[in-house]
């Protein structure tokens, strides 16, 4: 047995031990994980891999801390109530199209920044109380949010598992629209309807309207929509005009929230930031474990034993493991797995012939995308459930047929990409 | 799940930690900033910094040595550029080569060894790199810095979510906005790698710089391997010495393409009068395949994942158990860049590197034997 096999099987064996057997946090056992790998490769306790491998998180964590601020804002200036007021007044007539609009309404966020955290933050933290005001259980709802996250983190305009595998193989990012709307858009509507649709056929308005905040939105008017209109203004306007100094996400969504403070109820600013930070710091963890686990993993010489196991297999154990493997590297990362193992995957499958380059690298970084629902780090799950108050695992059973649905498209359009080539024109 | 208790001795105990590991890894990453010694040869006749041709780079992580080595006789010249990506080490190991050992009879020679001068001073996380390698020479072990693909965050950061290249508009992964071969031809007012980009583009222009070659190496999977890419200024001039080329290594010429925008080998000939060409040699040590990468494995190239992958037919270049080590790898870049000298045939003159050793005693005496010795 490989040295690095080894070291593989430490580390998950300490991982798990400490995570469900001693309870300690994620992070934490992924940080004993990591150790434990390190040592029995040989490498000692290695603190400047683990410190080295958090840095890939940085930018990550920027974006979630701003934009769990922004959400606390909307939240406590009122515009989240005013707005769920303003959306189910307007579309209960027609729930399957209401929900349809709201699916993409959840996925914009995730097509304009490429984060499926940005957009269950942003857009999900809205939606979600639309959703459960027209009846749709708290679980069915975190499921929603979080496939459309995904599916707006995988669809156009940017998608940076995409770009990642695109950028490994010297493949300029022209033409990935067609197949990326091709998949995203079909799931992203089979799975709100399957997941939505049985539970608001029926709404009854003037029930709804004695839940709703209908004065909110009289008091305060259109100013009390000012932040989310400066959040999308300033996140379309960064994309149209890449020459304007670019601000970035995470610094976006602190203007947006700074806004927020004087457009509608006044709240106490410290205190709630406060609290919206105590709750986001697990997740925080967890990422800057995932970070050290990682980096070990490439130390030891796992990542490359993970890797050429899978390269080794035939053709179709190739898809097999394309489906697989990919997302549930997400359960580190679903960056890490459109870089690591997207761009080996993608030349070995262009070698096989009568392939499309850019079908398949569209539907791997699809794979990638939803890595993001694969627990322990499960950023889009995660945060979806934490918005409608749930712990994330009702809410990722409830996206397992999704998920299916999505996985069996990704692979038939893998399969078939040669006849999908038409996408690309 | 166990929650920590909060205790003020906890966070005391914590903070001393943290800080503890603050000073400890700061010492270690401040020691990347240190530059491997180079010793200039007997051909070097002038040094030049790069902030000469983009002031705004003076003081910056970016500013880096430029080396001359004037024959003084008068012909055509050449730009090496080594260290465009420090985590490509037989690269730079070849430039510096030619820097110690090189003495042209004809025409002149630039040398750039520390192309991306701040991508030496990190690693790239997650891919578990060793900080420094040593190559053996006949006066002892010489240490090197392993760098990194891109700029060093500390220098230039935040990254943008998406890149855009400034000249084309063509759109690329955010981290790509740190990568010296995606930001050509460069901006004297933009992000610190476009202001590098900007400073080698302007130094090719105001020395008219007949050829220019930039040093590479690639992960064994990758397509673009054991070649030479050509601007279509340049394919003649690929394609000719790919006659010589091929009685001693298997090496094949590729077509620069036309729109993948911010490269050397695309940039540098559509925006300069310069004949632009790139090399790629095979180099495990930066791939996504390989095991633990070693001080020892980046300079042998041994790699037991390599070798399987090959076998499973993964991989794009032959690679046997012993693996592809940095002598070979300098030697195809030392060998190219010498044949590139020998069949330039145009109007700006001849250029003659003078006594460049062969391919075959590079790889028989080991690229240290073509080093200086480390000052005692």
């Amino acid at each position: 047995m490989d040295i690095e096999l080894i070291c593989l099987l430490v580390m998950l064996a300490v991982f798990l031990l400490a995570n469900l057997l001693l309870k300690l946090p994620v992070s934490v056992s992924m940080i004993l994980g990591a150790i434990a790998g390190a040592l029995t490769g040989g490498q000692g306790i290695p603190l400047r891999h683990m410190f080295e491998g958090t840095f890939t998180y940085l930018d990550t964590v920027l974006i979630i801390s701003a934009a769990m601020l922004f959400m606390t804002v909307i939240q406590e200036s009122g515009a989240l109530e005013a707005l769920n007021a303003a959306i189910v007044t307007r579309f209960y007539k027609v729930p399957a199209l209401m929900l349809i609009l709201l699916m993409l309404m959840i996925m914009f966020p995730g097509m304009i920044t490429g984060s499926s955290t940005a957009a269950v933050l942003s857009a999900g933290a809205l939606v979600a109380p639309v959703l459960m005001m027209i009846g749709i259980p708290k679980a069915n709802t975190g499921a929603i949010v979080a496939m459309g996250a995904i599916m707006g983190m995988a669809a156009p305009p940017i998608n940076i598992p995409a770009l990642l595998i695109a950028g490994g193989v010297d493949m300029p990012y022209i033409s990935f629209e067609g197949p990326l709307f091709f998949i995203t858009i079909p799931c992203a509507i089979v799975a709100v309807l399957i997941l939505g649709l049985k539970h608001c056929k029926n709404l009854d308005i003037e029930k709804l309207k004695g839940q709703l905040n209908l004065e909110i939105g009289k008091k305060y008017g259109f100013r009390l929509y000012l932040p989310i209109l400066v959040l999308i203004v300033l996140l379309v306007v960064s994309k149209l005009v890449p020459s304007l100094p670019q601000l970035g996400t995470a610094l976006i969504f602190l203007i947006s929230s700074a806004v927020g403070l004087f457009t509608g109820k006044r709240f106490n600013v410290w205190q709630k930031a406060l609290e919206s930070m105590e709750t986001t710091i697990p997740v925080l963890g967890k990422l800057m474990g995932v970070g050290m686990f990682i980096q070990v993993l490439t130390l030891v010489g796992a990542r490359g034993w993970i890797v050429v196991s899978c390269l080794s297999l035939g053709t179709v154990m190739l898809y097999v493991f394309a489906c697989t493997i990919m997302p549930g590297f997400g359960a580190i990362s679903s960056y890490g797995a459109a870089s690591v193992m997207g761009v080996p995957f993608l030349l070995v499958l262009l070698q096989t012939g009568g392939n499309n380059d850019i079908v398949l690298c569209c539907m791997l970084s699809f794979l990638c995308c939803l890595g993001d629902l694969m627990p322990p780090t499960a950023l889009a799950g995660n945060y979806a459930a934490q918005i409608v108050g749930l712990k994330y695992s009702p809410v990722l059973k409830k996206c397992v047929i999704p998920f299916l649905i999505c996985l069996i498209a990704g692979l038939v359009c893998m399969i078939f990409s040669g006849s999908l080539s038409f996408l690309t024109a | 799940m166990k929650k920590i208790p909060r205790h003020i001795l906890t966070a005391c105990l914590l903070c001393v930690f943290v800080a503890a590991m603050v000073v400890y890894l700061g010492i270690t990453f401040r020691s990347a900033k240190e530059k491997e010694p180079i010793y200039p040869g007997p051909g070097v006749t002038g040094q030049e910094m790069l902030s000469k041709y983009c002031p705004n780079l003076e003081g910056s992580a970016g500013d880096t040595e430029i080396y001359i080595l004037d024959s003084g006789v008068p012909g055509a010249s050449m730009l090496v550029l080594g260290g465009t990506h420090p985590n490509e080490p037989s690269g730079y190991i070849a430039a510096i080569s030619l820097i110690e050992t090189a003495k042209p009879t004809s025409g002149i020679l630039y040398v750039i060894p520390r192309a991306n001068a701040s991508a030496f001073t990190c690693n790239d996380p997650q891919e578990g790199s060793p900080m420094r390698f040593t190559i053996q020479t006949a006066g002892g072990d010489r240490w090197f810095r392993f760098g990194s693909r891109a700029t060093n965050p500390i220098d230039q950061w935040p990254d943008s979510e998406v890149y855009v290249h400034a000249s084309s508009g063509q759109t690329l992964s955010g981290s790509e906005i740190r990568n010296l071969n995606r930001a050509y031809p460069g901006r004297q007012d933009g992000t610190l790698t476009e202001r590098v980009a900007y400073g080698i583009t302007q130094f090719i222009k105001e020395h008219n710089v007949t050829i220019t070659v930039d040093l590479h190496e690639a992960s064994p999977e990758y397509t673009t391997v054991n070649a030479i890419v050509a601007h279509e200024n340049a394919m003649n001039l690929a394609t000719l010495s790919l006659w010589e080329l091929e009685e001693q290594m298997k090496i094949t010429v590729e077509a620069s393409p036309k729109n993948l925008h911010g490269l050397t080998h695309r940039e540098l000939g559509d925006y300069t009068n310069t004949m632009a060409l790139l090399m790629e040699t095979a180099n495990a040590s930066q791939g996504r395949l390989h095991g633990t990468v070693t001080p020892e494995m980046v300079v042998t190239g041994e790699d037991k994942f390599y070798y399987r992958a090959g076998q499973y037919g993964a991989l794009t270049v032959e690679y046997p158990a012993t693996g592809i080590g940095i002598s070979e790898r300098c030697a195809r870049h030392i060998t190219a860049l010498n044949e590139f000298c020998r069949s330039y045939d145009g109007t700006a003159g001849s250029i003659d590197l003078g006594n460049i050793p062969s391919y075959k005693e590079i790889i028989a005496n080991g690229i240290g034997a073509y080093l200086a010795s480390p000052a005692k």
